[in-house]
This record gives C-alpha cells, structure tokens and sequence, in this order.
C-alpha cells in the first residue's frame, strides 16, 4: 500500500479582516500552500475540506468556499469535523491508491458567527442547553476536577498561562485581533481561554515521497453526555493515540514532540497526560514547553480548523529538528467527544 | 474500488415528521437493521461514518453524536456535504475500507428537517449572503429555473414532468419504507398546486425525516453481493451563473455528473452503461431533475432525452429508473443520497421485495448536493470483477 507524505502547510491567522471575503482567505492560503509544496494546481486529484456550518454564518459551509481550496471540478469531501480527521482522510485516500495530491484544508471565521450560540446548540435542547452548556463550559467542568483531583495544577496554572501568552506575543503570524473575550467559566481564568480568531490553513498530503511522512493514525469517541464522560483522563484521546502509534508500529516513548489540540489551557495540559506526555496529574507543570511552542490556544482558536493547525505545526517542527517522531491531535465536536490523533515521522 | 462490498443495508420508514422517535432512535433502528442484514452486531462494526446536513434544519448542532448507540472507544467521523453528504458517508466509508483502516464500516445517514419551521428559509441561507439571499432563491426556485432551461433547450413539456412523477409515485407504491404510497395519476400531479412555474406540488419531493445505513465490508460472505465497483465524485463551480454559459458544459448538463459517472464507470470497466445497467436510482428531488442525469449517466444524448424520458415510463424498459420511487417520496435530505445507494445494493443482492427487477447484475446510483455543486455515482455489481 502506498504511503502518505505531508508537504509544506500554510497558516493564516487574523480577525475580521473587512478587506477579504472568506473565499478570498481560503484562495490564498491554498495558493500558498501550492507554491510552497511545488505542486502545480493541475496536479492536485482531489480535496478534504473540514469546516462546520455556522461558524462562518452559512448553514452549508463547504458551497461558497470549496472551489477557493481548489475542488473546481475534482473529487471533493467535506468533514464537518476536527481537520486532523481530514488529514486522516486525505492519509486514507492516499494509501488506498484513490488520490497522488490531495489538498487538506480548514477554515473557520468565528468574525462572521456566533460562538457561543453555535456552542450551546451543540448540546441536548431539553436537558443540557437550558444550563446553558457550551463546549467552554464543559472545559471549565474539567479543569474543576483536574484542581480537586491534581494539586499540582492549582500551583502550575499562572506560570504556564504567562508562557503561554509570551509564546503567542512573540510568533510572527499572530492576528491583529481576536474576538472579544467572554466571561471565563469558573474555575477557568481569562488567560487560559481560547483566544478566538479567524483560521485558515492548507496543507498538501502527497504519494510522493517527501522529509514527513504520516507514519500512523487512529480515531476514538466518547459517549455524548458529559456527566457519562471521564473527565480527566480523555479516554478518546488516550485511545486514538493507542491507535495510531500502534499503526505507525511505534512506542510512545518514541515520540519526541507533541502538538495536541485543547480549547484551554487545562485542557491541553490533560491532553498531554492523556497522550503520555506527561506523568499522571503532572501535566500543568510542563504543558508549556513540552507541547506547542507557538502558544496553543493563546495563539488562535477556532474550531474545527485546529487539528490541521497542530499536524501543521507537527511537521513544521519535525522539519527544522531534521528527524523525529511527532504526536498530533485534533478533539472534535461535541466538547472533545471524537479525538484524531496522528503519528509524524521525519526521515532524515 | 476492488475488493469493497455491501453486505448490510437498513433503513426506518420515512415521514414527514418522526415525532414519536429521537434521533438516536432512528439512527439505532437503521444502524441494527443494517448490522443485522449484514450477519453482525454492531459491536462487530470497525468504525462509523455519519453524515447530517445542514444542522440548522434540526436545530442542533451534530445531532447525530448525540446518539447513544455510538461505540465508545471506537473510529467515528462526521461528514457535510449537503445533499450529497449520505453519498460521501459511503465514500469515506469504503476509502476506510480500501485503506486498510477497517474491515466493517458503517455509513449512517440521519435526517430531521421536520423540526425545522420552514426548511426552505434555512436552505436559503446556503446561497450568497449578498447577492443571492435577497432574491429568494432556494432549492425549488432554483430547480424550477432548471425546468424551464430544460423544456426551452431540449423540448420537455409539462406534460414529460407530470408523467415521470406519476411513475415514480406508482413505483413508491411497492416500496415499504416510502412516505408517499399512494399512486398519484398524471391529472393529479397536473392538478395539483403550482409551486413554482413550471414545477407542481406533486413534481416535487416532501419533506422527509429518517434514517438509512450501510454496511461495507472488505470481505463478504457466499451468496450474492453488491460488490463496489467504482466511484466518481466531482465538484462544481459556486456560482450557478457561472455553470450556464462555459464551453464544458451548461447547468442542466451536470458536468460534474457526467466526470462522476465517466471516472465511475470507467474504475467498473463498464464500457456500455445503457445495454449494461439494469437499475438507475437517481437523486432527483423534482421530476425534472431527472432529466439532467440521463445524458450525463450515458443513457442517452441531452437531445435524445424527452424520448427517453418517455421510455422509462414502460414498466418492461431495459433500464429501470428508481424503482424505489426516488426521491419524491421521500426525500430525508442527508441520507437520500445514501438511500440511493442502499436501494442498488438491494437489487444487486435481490432482496428489493416487490420493487426486485429481474437480472440486476449492474445498478449505478446518484448524489447531487449543494444546488447541484456536488455530484457522485456509484456503480455497483454482483460480479466482483
């Protein structure tokens, strides 16, 4: 079977850029994608898309858009999903002989929708959104536990927020706005919040061989009900990346860099525990440098883009290291209950 | 596509409304239906592909992840592709497959716009916010355009669109899981209200809710099989306006089905789809837009297609269309695509009950989304090839 190589993905972050359509984001950021992979636009056989509805204010995203990623008449799909999972499908299409280039891109304007509506009709409309249940609440559900459950959290949290915020100051492709912040759901504190923004990334993955190779990949759920769910230890985080280090045949300690997806900061510094990265309840204290160098969620956030974000950033940082094994994640609707993750490997 | 079959295919009733079910008991119902015509459990099932579209008919986010009979701990993926999302389910279910990922998947398509107040409201914010919104364009303005492009360019007639619909509704009438079982006569579908010129109420498909799923399995049982023999997808232009005037083709060509089809055929080695095909279940939601599937299909020439248009309405015709009755009656917007598919697989396995048409070794089903933006067909045998 053939295998699945990543070229080189753009990124764009900004905010309410009044000067380009969405279509005209989605435009450059896969031209760029393009250019800098070296793939004539001919070449490309197909598309994956991952975009939801709503969070740009269409209710059928992927029409207006997908032709701007480069679907004019090629075979196209569109998950409304976390974008890792669309690397994972693009990987697939690969391997099964269906593509030779396939474009993986993501999208989302939160500038042009309502983040929390979109979040609360997420959940049950007779049990759970009359609570006014939205994805940021059930992070801020978690990070409540984590701090009964962790005492080294409580300790951690203000050090790693700091780091986090000076890591998205200094990385150049930081937007020039987000959206205004919401009131942080106790126990969770402004600075830990997502800092919402308009994302755009592209990335190409090819059957022909380049430095980055997507070695493995694995997906897994959760059950839909929060109250049903383990909190803490991200069971389909922790599964996924059972499954794709056991497709990438390779050993967790292998794994030399982590870029996981997490809307808080406590939710990324679970997911780290979750993937091994970390010892248990022990998170906290490394999640800053251990994973995510560029700022996680400090940077910009918007769903569903951030997996293709994280795989990214993976193979970015893999390429300049020159070798090694890197881990990403991608957590998806509703509040992290489906998880990809994927398994990176630089040859030098 | 070698070595992917459909082994397991189940389906709920469709209505207008399936007030008394949740939508994790609709889900459920065609997700065991399925598993249990395929000889599993759904234990045995590898990884799940859902496909809802748009959410904003139901009024929640994902519904189908609500459902309780979702493995934990187990692959499953979400797919938005408008009308053709159950189409694309069953793409990315069988790329599982082909890849290596899963021996078992299941495509499961959910649909609930009878919750919605007014579906044609929502389905008018897919088009563009500043130039098409405010011109009330919605799917059956916009297929009515098409019928009149049809009728002025190919010479159709009202009456080619009352008598299709007829047939279909006669060939729903032996179908179990139909909305619409009742024969309604051509006078009927003339008399009934104009929706918009030059569709009638009964040239147009209803609203639907419910649910259909498929299984794929890399390796199936003895006995006959609905072997996956090729798949064709292809996305067009956003624009409409764009489509009406190019060179590859107009908007009531369906370039994008004809490239679907071509590739589709072609992964199938089928060379002579008309002399080939027994079964065609098209994804046509108003009469007229059969029309526009025939020539890109192959089954004839875009001139040569009122006459075949009357040819399908001879129950002994070499090529049966829809003999499920299509999409008008029913039309579960999401998974009416992967009905289509699920109905081929039916006959392909002869087990279509009284819609079962005679030595249906090769059927080819269509998906249409986005105002015609996305296509997909997806031939399907009983020989593996």
């Amino acid at each position: 079977m053939t295998a699945a190589y990543l070229r080189t993905a753009a990124l764009e972050l900004s905010w309410a850029d009044a000067s380009r359509s969405l279509q005209d984001l989605i435009f450059s950021v896969a031209r760029r994608a393009l250019d800098e992979s070296g793939v004539e636009f001919e070449r490309l056989d197909s598309v994956v898309l991952a975009a939801h509805d709503m969070v740009d204010g269409r209710s059928l995203s992927s029409m207006v858009s997908a032709p701007a990623a480069g679907s004019y008449l090629r075979d196209e799909i569109r998950l409304s999903d976390d974008a890792a999972a669309a690397v994972a499908t693009a990987s697939m299409r690969v391997r099964a002989g269906l593509s030779r280039e396939c474009m993986v891109c993501a999208w989302a304007r939160a500038s042009e929708g309502d983040g929390e509506r979109i979040s609360t009709a997420l959940f049950d409309p007779f049990y759970a959104r009359p609570l006014g249940l939205t994805e940021l609440s059930v992070s801020a559900l978690r990070a409540s536990v984590a701090l009964r459950e962790f005492p080294a959290y409580a300790g951690g949290r203000e050090a790693a927020a700091e780091r986090r915020a000076g890591q998205a100051a200094e990385d150049p492709r930081a937007p020039a706005g987000h959206a205004a912040p919401v009131p942080a759901p106790l126990p969770l504190r402004a600075a830990e919040l997502p800092r919402v923004c308009d994302i755009v990334c592209a990335l190409i993955v090819s059957a022909e061989r380049t430095d980055v190779r997507i070695a493995g990949h694995g997906m897994s759920c959760e059950p839909y009900w929060p109250g049903d769910r383990d909190l803490l230890a991200l069971p389909a985080l922790r599964d996924a990346t059972e499954r794709a280090l056991r497709s990438a045949a390779r050993a967790p300690a292998e794994v030399s860099l982590y870029e996981l997806d997490g809307l808080t900061l406590f939710d990324e510094a679970l997911a780290l525990e979750a993937v091994g990265g970390a010892r248990h309840g022990q998170g906290m204290a490394s999640v800053a440098e251990a994973m995510n160098p560029c700022g996680g969620y400090a940077l910009g956030y918007c769903a569903p883009a951030m997996g293709l974000v994280r795989v990214a950033e993976a193979a970015r940082r893999l390429r300049e290291r020159g070798a090694g094994l890197a881990l990403a994640s991608g957590s998806s609707t509703v509040a992290a209950q489906t998880q990809t993750a994927l398994v990176l490997e630089c040859e030098p | 596509m070698s070595g992917v079959a459909i082994t397991g295919v189940g389906q709920t009733t469709y209505r207008r409304r399936h007030a008394e079910r949740s939508s994790g008991e609709l889900m459920q119902i065609a997700a065991e239906a399925a598993a249990r015509d395929a000889g599993l459990e759904l234990r045995e099932i590898d990884a799940f592909v859902l496909g809802v579209a748009p959410d904003a008919l139901c009024g929640v986010n994902c519904p189908e992840k609500s459902s309780f009979f979702l493995p934990v701990g187990r692959p499953v993926m979400r797919v938005n592709t408008g009308g053709t999302t159950g189409g694309a389910a069953f793409h990315l279910a069988t790329t599982m497959v082909a890849a290596g990922e899963a021996h078992h998947v299941l495509a499961i398509g959910l649909e609930r716009m009878g919750q919605a107040v007014t579906s044609q409201a929502v389905f008018n914010t897919i088009f563009d916010p500043i130039y098409e919104k405010d011109i009330a364009l919605s799917t059956l303005t916009m297929a009515a355009m098409r019928a009149s492009m049809l009728m002025q360019r190919y010479g159709y007639t009202a009456e080619h669109w009352a008598t299709v619909a007829a047939r279909n509704f006669r060939n729903a009438r032996a179908n179990p899981y139909a909305q619409v079982r009742r024969e309604i006569t051509v006078q009927e579908v003339k008399d009934s209200p104009l929706l918009a010129w030059p569709i009638h109420l009964y040239e147009a498909c209803p609203m639907s809710e419910g649910a259909c799923a498929v299984v794929v399995y890399d390796r199936p049982p003895e006995g006959r099989t609905a072997w996956v023999r090729g798949i064709g997808s292809y996305t067009d232009t956003y624009a409409m306006g764009d489509r009406t005037r190019r060179r590859e083709g107009s908007l009531v060509d369906l370039l994008t089905l004809q490239l679907a089809a071509r590739r589709a055929y072609q992964e199938a080695g089928l060379d002579d789809p008309p002399d080939r095909l027994r079964v065609v279940e098209l994804h046509a939601p108003f009469s007229s837009a059969e029309a526009m599937a025939y020539p890109a299909l192959g089954l004839c020439t875009a001139a040569g297609g009122p006459a075949f248009a009357e040819g399908t309405l001879d129950p002994q015709a070499r090529v049966r269309v829809n003999p499920s009755g299509g999409p008008q009656p029913a039309n579960p917007v999401s998974t009416t695509a992967l009905v289509r598919i699920a109905e081929c697989a039916n006959q392909v396995r002869e087990r279509a009950g009284k819609m079962q048409v005679d030595d249906a070794d090769w059927a080819v089903a269509t998906c249409q989304g986005g105002a015609s933006q996305f296509s997909m067909a997806v031939v399907l045998a009983a020989a593996r090839g």
